[in-house]
């Protein structure tokens, strides 16, 4: 098996203080969590917007009928992708035990999303095109264009928060949660800041359904990553978010780290805009330097939330990845895709794919894919399907996320060790 | 002994025309280079603002062949043209052979969007099944650092951040983070925008433009009473960065050191309006600055100060809670120039450094007594030993770059 170079020591274990996620399956992780032990998949008929005239009509739409709260502001100026994500960073801050007060001083919010308020932009962009139309241009109200920008939903946490320290969105396609989450864990590792708010949110809109339909990159029916027959992804929408703290931190309040986020690192194909590198290279590096930054051996890894779309190609890349990082060892790795059961949550599917990967961790088990269908014989991984397979060890597990314009990002996330889960 | 960063070239295009002379020459003759804004479309609010620093019919071919500029959007040209525009300049052919060790940190605020809006009508017009597979793949915020990868072979980190006026210095802190900890050996950083009449008419519908009024011509005035808005602008502007020993193991020119970047957020701030939170703002910049030897060394600043009412007075807040009792040091506002976003202010930076940053101030400013002090107009007499650049942006988002000289 590969071994990889170990980075240098570093002073400080940054760890997982709270997990907050909205998804199809709920608006909270327990709900989510549940949902994703069925094995059963959120992925279906939807009425986010008229898709009669689209070449599918599934995808995986958070039920707002639940709606938690809103946020704070004007409603007009606060996108679904806003709420999504201002509830999930309210459930994590309350899981890590971080109420108001001054630590917000010492926090940053390090987010991502691909489209931002762009289900508003596109109401806004519907009503110019009727206006061209008629007879007398009385063009929108603004206010449906405000929360329009890509950095709006983590704007929107950082002033529900009252954040003093950095703020960065990175919109990196379907990679900018998992980037996110890496630029986060940096910032804590190096003292940028002493609470990191980190995650994606992203919504359903017309642009990326329509465009992935344009690229034939969305299946008919629900997504089958790994699957002899899969046909393309499935889109949804939702929210995750994480608390990453350094560990003293978190004992010091008495509280108890959920998992320590070990290692990421990013990279990028230089390959091609919409196609993956084919023996997936820069995934591959991307695993590598991750592992590298974790202080761990690829034996060391006990399951893998890949990236799973159910394309053909980026599956295949990214089995390809894996063998050429995990070598033989690659075909008894369990391997499951969120994705499988939620959609894919573009810039907030590394994020939610994230908060997935340490709850898996904390319950020892790996939540399943939908058991249908026949595994694709080119895959030579350990699909795990039906129900959670429970694990003889769950020390390390490892989350990818692959992109449009080849960007690539790798976490790592660990159990605490005994000697880390409190201070006595 | 610390790993310092350096800024060892510069790729520069906008408004102004190719790389730093261009853009040297415009700073010095300190007018806006702004041109007419098609309003064919209806769009535009009567009585409104009628320009923008655009960039007319650029030649691009000595960086990009034809056959692969029309698999671009106009950003991702902008952004391969500046990143192979910096590269030679910093006395490097390619960074292909070093693959995953070099990286891409790209700040848009809009990214392709005049993409984003012929995919809509598209969709919207002609339906769904209509829609062009290009104009999706390149409409994505990240293309344009994508395809500055491709071009130039960056297997490294691709990061593009989306923090409005704060952005491009964002993207450098964040590059420059990347070579001193060692993930990467070298990074091309910057900011990129794309201003089509669309999103000018819709800026212009938010108030946030400069227009004419009665005896005063449309043009942006930072930190001036008179500003009523900024001037939208277009362009690239990326910098090559690395590790100062090995690029003076190589014999490179070193253009500047990052000395510190930093960022805070103003929590008062709404949606799209700056807060009034200049206090914690400064204590960040003041705690952020201590570590780099204090706002005492900073020779001058360039200001992002672009003609904002609330955000102007917000930077000068901010300024004026840092420095107190002392004097402030000469504030430039290349913006008045080169127009908001695209990251003008990176290169105009680097150009004060060198002493080259002359006067960017249209016209004699007049006090705002709010704000207490004025843009500095004049040559710059010498070389500058410090310069703070800062980016305040609309929805609170605030980040700060120090460079020095490093010879």
């Amino acid at each position: 098996m590969p071994r990889v170079d170990r980075a240098p020591a570093r002073p400080r274990t940054v760890v997982v203080s709270g997990l907050g996620a909205v998804t199809p399956f709920g608006w909270n992780v327990p709900s989510t969590w549940n949902g994703l032990r069925s094995g059963k998949t959120s992925i279906g008929p939807f009425d986010r917007f008229d898709h009669s005239g689209y070449r599918t009509h599934v995808a995986a739409q958070v039920d707002l009928a639940r709606a938690a709260p809103r946020p704070r502001g004007k409603p007009a100026r606060i996108s679904l992708a806003d709420r999504y994500a201002v509830c999930a960073a309210r459930e994590a801050l309350s899981q890590a035990g971080l109420g108001g007060g001054d630590w917000t001083r010492r926090a940053g919010v390090y987010f991502g999303s691909s489209t931002g308020g762009m289900l508003e932009n596109e109401r806004y962009f519907e009503a110019l095109l009727a206006a061209e139309g008629g007879a007398r241009r009385r063009l929108p109200r603004m206010s449906i264009l405000a929360p329009q920008q890509y950095n709006a939903p983590g704007d929107a946490v950082a002033r529900e928060i009252g954040i003093g320290g950095p703020v960065q969105t990175v919109s990196a396609a379907c990679a900018s949660g998992g980037m996110a989450i890496g630029d986060a864990l940096r910032a804590v590792r190096s003292g940028e800041v002493e609470t990191a708010i980190t995650g994606g949110s992203d919504s359903l809109c017309r642009l990326t359904y329509a465009g992935f339909n344009a690229l034939r990159s969305v299946d008919e029916r629900p997504c089958r990553p790994f699957r002899k027959d899969r046909a393309g992804l499935s889109i949804g929408e939702g929210a995750g978010v994480i608390v990453l703290e350094p560990l003293e931190r978190v004992l010091a309040r008495g509280a108890r780290p959920l998992a320590v986020a070990a290692g990421e690192a990013a990279t990028c194909d230089a390959y091609h805009m919409t196609a993956p590198h084919p023996l997936g290279a820069g995934a591959a590096e991307a695993i590598g330097a991750a592992l590298a930054d974790a202080q761990l051996d690829p034996g060391e890894i006990d399951f893998v939330n890949a990236h799973g779309t159910g394309t053909p190609l980026n599956d295949l890349a990214e089995c390809e990845a894996l063998a050429s990082v995990f070598g033989e060892r690659a075909r008894e790795l369990p391997v499951t895709s969120t994705k499988s059961l939620v959609g894919h949550l573009l810039g907030s599917a590394g994020a939610v794919e994230a908060v997935a990967t340490i709850l898996c961790l904390v319950a020892g088990e790996v939540h399943p894919m939908p058991a249908e269908g026949e595994s694709d014989p080119a895959i030579g991984v350990q699909l795990v399907l039906g129900s959670p397979l429970k694990l003889k060890r769950a020390r390390h597990a490892l989350s990818t996320s692959l992109a449009f314009g080849g960007a690539n990002a790798a976490l790592i996330f660990s159990r605490p060790r005994p000697e880390d889960r409190d201070a006595d | 002994m610390p790993i310092e960063t350096v800024v060892t070239g510069l790729g520069t295009i906008g408004p102004y025309g190719f790389g730093r002379e261009a853009l040297a020459k415009a700073l010095a003759a300190g007018k806006p280079v702004a041109s007419e804004v098609d309003r064919g479309g209806g769009w535009h609010r009567e009585g409104g603002s009628r320009l923008a620093a655009l960039i007319r019919e650029p030649d691009l071919s000595r960086w990009i062949p034809p056959a692969a500029a029309r698999r671009m959007s106009f950003p991702s040209k902008l952004a391969v043209a500046a990143g192979k525009m910096a590269l030679p300049d910093a006395g490097i052919e390619t960074v292909a052979s070093e693959g995953g060790r070099a990286g891409v940190y790209l700040a848009t605020a809009f990214g392709p969007v005049h993409n984003t809006e012929k995919l809509l009508r598209q969709i919207f017009l002609e339906g769904a099944e209509a829609a062009q597979p290009f104009y999706f793949s390149e409409c994505v915020a990240n293309t344009p650092a994508a395809q500055l990868a491709i071009a130039v072979g960056a297997r490294g980190p691709n990061v593009t951040i989306v923090q409005r006026e704060a952005g491009p210095l964002l993207a450098v802190g964040r590059g420059a983070q990347a070579v001193r900890e060692g993930r990467v050996d070298r990074a091309l950083a910057g900011a990129v925008e794309e201003i089509p009449p669309l999103l000018h008419a819709l800026l212009g519908r938010f108030g946030a433009l400069a227009q004419a009024e009665e005896k005063l011509a449309e043009q942006p005035r930072p930190l001036d009473r008179r500003r009523n808005g900024i001037l939208a602008g277009e362009g690239a502007s990326l910098l090559v960065l690395e590790r100062e020993d090995a690029a003076r193991a190589r014999g490179a020119r070193i253009l500047a050191r990052v000395r510190w970047s930093g960022a805070a957020f103003d929590a008062t701030a709404g949606v799209t309006d700056w807060g009034t939170g200049h206090d914690a703002l400064a204590a960040a910049l003041r705690a952020g600055l201590a570590t780099a030897g204090g706002a005492a060394g900073i020779s001058m600043i360039v200001s992002g100060a672009s003609g904002a009412k609330r955000g102007d007075l917000l930077e000068a807040r901010v300024l004026k809670a840092v420095w107190g009792e002392a004097p402030l040091p000469p504030v430039m506002t290349p913006k008045a120039v080169t127009g908001e976003y695209g990251g003008g202010i990176l290169a105009a930076g680097l150009l004060a450094l060198e002493g080259k940053a002359l006067a960017p101030f249209p016209e004699a400013p007049e006090l705002d007594p709010e704000i207490g002090f004025s843009p500095h107009r004049g040559a710059v007499p010498e070389k500058r030993a410090r310069v703070l650049l800062t980016g305040l942006a609309s929805g609170g988002a605030a980040a700060w770059l120090l460079l020095e000289r490093a010879s």
